[in-house]
Formats: structure tokens, sequence, C-alpha cells
């Protein structure tokens, strides 16, 4: 009879709430529902409550000490000083050259990334003997450590007496070259490209092997040659892969700590050639000891991510509307 | 302005399977020839070959003078329709239609003038905006002929590029694709499984079964005169009638079950191998519009014998009535073999078929459950070897 009752009920809740409120004895029905509501969502509170603390927590810390002018080093400074230390932060032109060493090292490497990915991947879009093993060790380096890589790339490969590239290098005359030294901001973006080329060969590949060969060979009976069915017809299908990628890719490089503090501790150039803005944070912590900034610098860093993943995610989901209607 | 030549072609395929064996076929400049057959039978393969989509394993492939097997499906100058249609999905309906000639650097104007026509002629103009993903099935395919009719190829290559649209729009398409191909004067190659499209379009018919062509002819041949078993049931809506027939002695006689139909000099004449088979089991086909229930051909040549049937069902068309009739003979059909590789009866077995049909002039007075007399002309009758399936002759 109660069940009867209640999915009378739920229907009338169903057709608007505007029944249900005026109706007097349909109210405690009302309690009774959120109730039975509540207890289904129930299961879920653990996981619900986890991410809060993980994800928002330190976020609301942080925001809380960026409004706060603790400095370590200032005995008495923990206390509220309102935007002090965002003023402080965005007229440092430290500050300000690690948001353009960011971009272009986030950029050149996803970029560069990119289009040594696709080139992998259309190589490896075809069947040949052993292509399983070869993607395999193609793969390989987006699972080694960032940390691990660099040490790798810094102690064999870039050394000026013992590494590979001037070994490989002397026979044209060159000689113990200092390469992270001079060329300090290219031998970063290296090691993230041998980092994320293979994540991008992935993301393109998923893309080739997507596409219909029967385009391809309409395409081919129309005239086109190899190159014209790659500009013409996979090129286009390849686009929102090649977004997703270059999208996911930067939200990572953006923050590439390991590689830096391995390689060139963010020096070259005039001293902060590869500072970028993870780690202009992380020497504002630990060498300034200004936490109050570093928590204002990463505040003002997530707000700028947030605005430009959100503005190229909604660019993004429009594709993938359009494709959903198309297949 | 070419020809389509096919010699010896065979095709393997990977997995061993022989989709096409020694297909021979030619296509003058400015034919149209339709390809038909069963499901599965390699017309797509045939064509996929002359298009330069599938390898050769056997044979050769001429289109004009020029031997193509190892040219390459852009330097053939052929234009085709795909059976899955293969459009471009990023592309509009106008960028579809114009991609071959922007790939052949047509100016602009000129593409723009040849889209806004193909589309106006295939009534897809309030379309043209659309992506290939809004459109529905038969549009999908019209889109799919625009884009090979809007070019000025050497070859025309359909892959049953009306099977999507319904039976007042095919009708039109059909008319419309005739003038079109007419006025260009192209070769033209055309794959269905419709035979009325087979009929009425095509300047001939190639039939083919299991990978082997059994016939080509000009239609009006290839449905008075087939030449096996396999054509004779394939060609015809309804099928043609076949019944286990026994040659008498002297053959002078047949007999289809009890009855015995006389078989006058006339016939022999005609068919001189049909003696041999006296005291022989054969295979008798008769087209249901050979079974006048009236003794007109009496009067002039007096051939004609009595044919008599229980009429089991009566199907009234309008135009005219179809009527089911057994009789005491074994009906056969003809049901096609998968395996290329089992021979005899030109890749299909006889199985045993239902009831005999004939069409009737629509108001004869006729119910299910009398008995019926037709009136069977021999010379209208076609006669088939039980072992070969090969026509007597
Ligand atoms: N890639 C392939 N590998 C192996 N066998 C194939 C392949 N493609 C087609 N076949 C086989 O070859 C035969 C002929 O195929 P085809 O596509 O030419 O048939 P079709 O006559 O066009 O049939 P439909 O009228 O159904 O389109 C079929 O039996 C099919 O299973
Ligand atoms: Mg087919």
């Amino acid at each position: 009879m109660s069940d009867l009752v209640d999915s009378t009920n739920q229907l009338e809740v169903g057709r608007g709430d505007v029944v249900s409120a005026t109706h007097g004895p349909t109210s405690k029905k009302d309690g009774h529902l959120r109730r039975k509501a509540w207890i289904r969502r129930l299961p879920l509170l653990p996981a619900l409550i986890y991410m809060v603390i993980v994800t928002q927590a330190p976020f609301v810390v942080t925001l809380w000490y960026s409004f706060r002018g603790w400095n370590t080093e200032t005995p008495g400074s923990n206390k509220f000083v309102g935007f002090a230390s965002y003023s402080a932060v965005l007229s440092d032109p430290a500050f300000r050259s690690a948001a353009v060493v960011t971009i272009e090292m986030t950029a050149s490497a996803a970029i560069i990334s990119m289009l040594l990915g696709s080139a992998m991947a259309i190589l490896i879009n075809r069947t040949f003997m052993g292509r399983g093993v070869v993607r395999t060790m193609l793969i390989t380096p987006f699972l080694v450590m960032p940390v691990a890589t660099a040490l790798l790339f810094g102690t064999t490969i870039y050394d000026p007496y013992f590494g590979l590239l001037n070994w490989i290098l002397s026979p044209f005359g060159v000689n113990h070259v200092n390469w992270v030294g001079l060329y300090s901001m290219p031998s970063v973006v290296a090691v993230l490209v041998w980092e994320w080329a293979p994540f991008m060969m992935l993301i393109v590949l998923a893309g080739l092997q997507s596409e219909s060969l029967e385009s391809l060979e309409a395409a081919r009976v129309d005239g086109a040659n190899a190159f014209k069915t790659f500009v013409w017809i996979t090129l286009p299908h390849l686009r929102q892969y090649i977004e997703l990628g270059l999208l996911l890719g930067s939200i990572y490089i953006v923050q590439a700590f390991g590689e830096i503090f391995i390689l060139t501790d963010g020096g070259g150039g005039n001293g902060s050639a590869t500072t970028n803005l993870p780690f202009y944070i992380y020497n504002k912590v630990f060498n300034a000891f200004d936490f109050s900034q570093a928590a204002a610098a990463g505040v003002i860093v997530v707000i700028a991510t947030e605005i430009v993943a959100t503005v190229t995610l909604r660019l993004l989901s429009g594709l993938f509307r359009a494709t959903e209607v198309m297949s | 302005m070419a020809t389509i030549t096919l010699e010896h072609v065979t095709k393997v395929y990977p997995n061993g399977f022989e989709a096409v064996h020694d297909l021979n076929l030619n296509v003058a400049d400015g034919e149209f020839m339709v390809l038909v057959g069963p499901s599965g039978c390699g017309k797509t393969t045939a064509l996929r070959m002359v298009a330069g989509l599938e390898d050769i394993t056997a044979g050769s492939v001429s289109i004009g003078e020029r031997v193509v097997n190892d040219v390459s499906p852009k330097d053939r100058d052929i234009a085709m329709v795909f059976q899955n249609y293969a459009l471009y999905p990023h592309m509009t309906v106008a960028e579809n239609i114009g991609f071959a000639l922007k790939l052949r650097k047509v100016p602009k104007e000129q593409i723009k003038q040849k889209v806004i026509e193909a589309a106006e002629l295939l009534g897809l103009t309030q379309w043209v905006d659309r992506k290939p993903g809004q459109l529905s099935g038969g549009q999908r395919q019209r889109v799919a002929m625009g884009r090979a009719i809007v070019r000025e190829p050497s070859v025309f290559l359909m892959d049953e590029p009306l099977s999507n649209l319904d039976a007042k729009l095919r009708v039109q398409m059909r008319a419309e694709i005739s003038r079109i191909q007419r006025r260009l004067g192209v070769a033209t190659l055309y794959v269905t499984h419709d035979q009325v499209e087979a009929m009425t379009m095509g300047d001939r018919v190639a039939v083919l079964s299991a990978g082997r062509l059994q016939q080509c002819d000009t239609p009006q041949n290839l449905y008075d005169h087939p030449t096996n078993l396999f054509v004779a049931g394939f060609m015809g809506s309804p099928a043609m009638n076949l019944f286990e027939a026994v040659v008498a002695e002297g053959a002078t006689q047949l007999f289809i079950g009890s009855q015995a139909i006389t078989l006058p000099s006339e016939l022999h004449a005609v068919r001189p191998t049909l003696k041999s088979y006296a005291g022989k089991s054969i295979v008798v086909g008769i087209r249901p519009e050979n079974l006048p229930l009236t003794d007109n051909a009496r009067d002039s040549e007096s051939t004609a014998s009595p044919f008599e049937g229980h009429v089991e069902l009566v199907e009234a068309l309008g135009s005219e009535l179809l009527v089911h009739f057994t009789t005491d003979a074994h009906a056969f059909e003809i049901t096609e073999v998968m395996d290329s590789n089992a021979a005899g009866l030109a890749d299909g077995t006889l199985t045993k078929g239902d009831a005999g049909v004939a069409r009737v002039e629509a108001h004869t007075k006729i119910a299910a459950g009398e008995r019926i007399r037709f009136w069977l002309n021999p010379e209208r009758l076609h006669y088939f070897d039980r072992a070969t399936s090969e026509l007597i002759v």
C-alpha cells in the first residue's frame, strides 16, 4: 500500500514540484523521499569527502596563506595583509620572466613532441615485422620517471666530457660543449620532447586507426596523391586528436619540475632561463622562505591555467559534439 | 572516353578465398554494362580491381589501350560510386561533390557551378552545406553519386548506387543516371542486385555467380536465351519454373511428371542435341508468362500441348494474377553454392522447389483448389542438361 502511494507521489513530483508544494499531506511524503534519496547516495559520501580533502583543502589552505605575509625569515610576519603578496608577486620581474619561460617551454615542447609523435604514429601505422616491439620501445620514454630521464640525459648525453652528444658530434669538430650550460632551454625542451612524443604518438595513432579506409580509397579514385590525401582527408580527421594531445600534453608540461631541478636548477642564460612557474614557486618557498608569496603565485597560476584550459576545452568540446553527430 | 577490358582476371584474397575466377569482360566505349549476381558473388571485388583498389592476382585489366594492372587509382581517370558511400566526413556535401574538381585545379567558379548543377539533379540543393553525418542513407548515397557525375572521367564504376533509395526516387534516379551516362558517352560498369535495374539500364548485362561469369548479353537475350540453369533461374521475377522432365524414347514426347508434351519435328530442327537425351532425365524451364490458359498458339502452329496443375494460391497484382500451382512433377529451384571450388551446375545446385507460378490475365476467374489447364508451346520451353546445367541446343 505504501509503495503504491509512494509511486503516485513520485509521479506527481515528476510532473512538477508545484503539485507537491501546494498539497499539505504530500510534503510529509517529500521528506520521506528526500531521506530515501540520501540513503541512495550515502555510499558515495566517503569518496566525496576524500575528494574534497585531497583536492580542495590544500587549495583553501593555499588561499589562506596567500592573504597573509608569512615569511619564515621575518618573525611576526604571519598576519593578514590582504592582497599585498599578490601585488608583490605580480610586480616581481622574476615572476613575469617565469611566466614567459613557462609559455615558451610548454609551447615548444608540446608542438615539437606533437610533430615528432605524429611522424612516429604515421610510421607505426602500417604493418611490418616486429611492429609490436617497436611500438613498445617507442612508448617506453613516457613510462620513465621525469627525474630518472633528466638524470640519464644530464649524465650520459649532455655531459661535456663523457656525453654521447659530444661524442657523436666530435667528427664535426664539436668538442666538450657544455650543452646544459650554454643551451639550457633547448636541453630541457629536448628532454620534455623525449618524454612526451610517445604520448602524442599514442593519441595520433588512435586517430589514424579510427580513420575510415574507404574515404582514403575514395580520395585516391578522385585523383589525390598520397600527400594530398594526407592534407585533405587525414589531417582534418586528425585535427581533434592533435588538439586533444596538445591540450593534455600542455597541462602536464606546464607543471614540469623534475627535469629542470635535475638538469639546470632553473639556471642558464641570465641565470633564470629555465625557471618556469613551478620552479619559481619552489624557489619562493625553499630559497626565499616566503610562503605567502609562493601561495599567491600558486593561486595566480591556477586561475590563469583554469582560464586557458576552460577556453580550450570549450573549443574542443564543440568539436566533440560535431563529431558525435557525424558518427 | 575509353573501353574497359578484363582478360582472364582472377582474384584470390590473402586468406586464400577466390572471389573472382577467370573473368573475361569487355565494356565498349560508351556502353552501359550491368554486373548482376547474388550477394557475395564478387561484383564489388571485380569493380575494385578495375578501380585499382584491389590487387589483381592473375590476368589483366585495361582501360582504353592501356593495361592498368600497375597503374594507381588516381591515374586511371575513373569515377566511382562506392557501395558504402565512402564520403569525406569532415567536408560538406558541396565540398564532397567538388573535391575531385578541386584536386584537378578547376577554377572555383566552375566548381561551384557544377556542384550546384549536380545537387539540383540529385535533389540535394537544400543540403549542400550539411556534413554527411547529418544526412539520411539515401541522401548520402546521392552525394556519392554526385561526386562521380560532376567529373567527366573515361570510366564510370558504380556499386549499387541506388540501393538505399525509396522506390519512387529509384525510378527517377535510374532515368537520371542513364541520361547522364548517354550524354557523357562514358563506358560504365554498374553493379546491382536489382533485376529491374539490370534489365532497364544495361546495354548488356553480365551475370556473375561465385566469382564466375555465367553469361553476358543484352537484357532481352539474357531473358529469352539463358545459356545455363543459373542464369535461367536468376533472371526474371517471378523466377522461371524449373521441372524435372524425361525425354521419351524417340524424343517425340517429353514427360513432365506424368503429363506428356509433344515435341514437334520443328523443335528438333532448332535443338538437334535434344534427340540424344532420349530416355534421359533433363530439366525443363518455363517462364511464368509462357503458361497461357487458352490455346492461341494452336490456331497457327498447333504445337501446344495441355499441361494441368492444381491451384494452390492466387495472387492478384492488379495488372495480372500470379497463379501458384502444383503438378506431380518435381519442381526445382537454384541455390547458389558459395564455395567456388565446387564446380558443376554452374555454381548452383538444384534444390527442391515450391510450386510452379504462372502469370495470368488479371480478370481471369480462378480460385485456389481448382484445377487449371495451360497450353505449353514446346518452342517456348528451355531445356537444360541436368548434369552440366547447360542449355541443350
Ligand atoms: N578482404 C577480403 N578477404 C577475403 N575475402 C573477401 C574479402 N573481401 C571480400 N571477400 C569475399 O569475396 C567474396 C566476394 O565479395 P564481394 O564484396 O565482391 O561481393 P559482392 O558481389 O559485391 O556482394 P554484395 O552484393 O553483397 O555487395 C565474398 O564471399 C567475400 O566474403
Ligand atoms: Mg558488393
